[in-house]
């Protein structure tokens, strides 16, 4: 069963061989994934269509040996929204700077350059709530 | 002892004159003076907003140094200093050397891979191909 269908695609799947790249093992399987779906029906056909682009270390490209916990704008693209730090499956960094990273991250915390939790936006929704206490400390200080 | 970076950072009271600031960097480099230690930069960043409130603070003048010491007590007197100080409302000092001397040898190395790279190419000597050919 599994041979026939393969069998008769062969064919029909050489000229666009032909017509596209040429590589060997990549079209093949291509031309095998439809056939996938033919026979044991299990397969989505969106499962081999889609492919993950290859993340790279950010760090290792621009070639830093020192990330420098003062450049928050840096530090702050490896962080999510609430300021939690994110992981490396996320941003592909590599396991060395990742390690950097969060040193860096953690130091930029302790200076009040970065959130440890809350973004930005976190502290200043509560700003609007508090003007009025705001301003009544103002003076005094 | 050899020779180390220290980077400090503090932060002011949003509402501080100048002049108390002066005040704070003066006593700093006194304590430098005093211990053995120099004062390689001083960078004000002026007034930022802060991530989270800091003694109620939203804001602070931030002020940068970095200072060069043989003397670690340097920085363990100035930390003292600093957190007597009124206007001073958080502090950070961080020792920097050791990461720039990594700096400098992941720099090194890079350098050298480079330059190592080209001159295995070109010239192709029988020795290289004969390696690769035993490690493959």
């Amino acid at each position: 069963m599994s041979e026939e269908p393969k069998q008769a695609q062969a064919p029909s799947g050489a000229p666009r061989r032909e017509g596209g790249s040429g590589g060997h093992g990549g079209p093949r399987r291509e031309g095998g994934g439809p056939g996938g779906p033919g026979g044991p029906g299990g397969r989505p056909r969106g499962k081999r269509q889609y492919f993950r682009k290859k993340k790279v270390c950010k760090f290792c490209v621009e070639k830093m040996d020192f990330i420098d916990y003062k450049r928050a704008d840096i530090l702050s693209q490896f962080v999510q929204e609430r300021g939690k730090i994110l992981p490396r499956r996320m941003t592909g960094v590599c396991s060395r700077h990742q390690r950097w990273l969060g040193v860096a991250i953690k130091r930029a915390r302790n200076i009040a350059l970065m959130p440890f939790a809350g973004s930005a936006a976190g502290t200043q929704a509560p700003r609007a709530v508090v003007p009025a206490a705001a301003a009544v400390e103002a003076p005094k200080a | 002892m050899e020779e180390r970076l220290y980077d400090l950072i503090f932060i002011a009271r949003p509402a501080t004159p100048e002049e108390e600031i002066n005040k704070v960097l003066s006593g700093i480099e006194h304590t430098c003076a005093e211990k053995g230690g120099k004062i390689e930069k001083t960078e004000h960043w002026g007034t930022r907003k802060l991530a989270y409130r800091v003694a109620k603070h939203r804001e602070g003048i931030y002020v940068y140094q970095q200072i060069r010491t043989n003397h670690g007590e340097l920085i363990a007197e100035l930390e003292r200093r600093l957190r007597v100080q009124d206007v001073v409302i958080k502090y950070l000092t961080v020792r920097l050397d050791e990461d720039l001397k990594r700096q400098k040898k992941l720099m090194g190395k890079r350098e050298q891979r480079a330059a190592r790279r080209p001159r295995r190419t070109p010239p192709a000597p029988p020795s290289a191909t004969e390696q690769t050919a035993a490690a493959s």
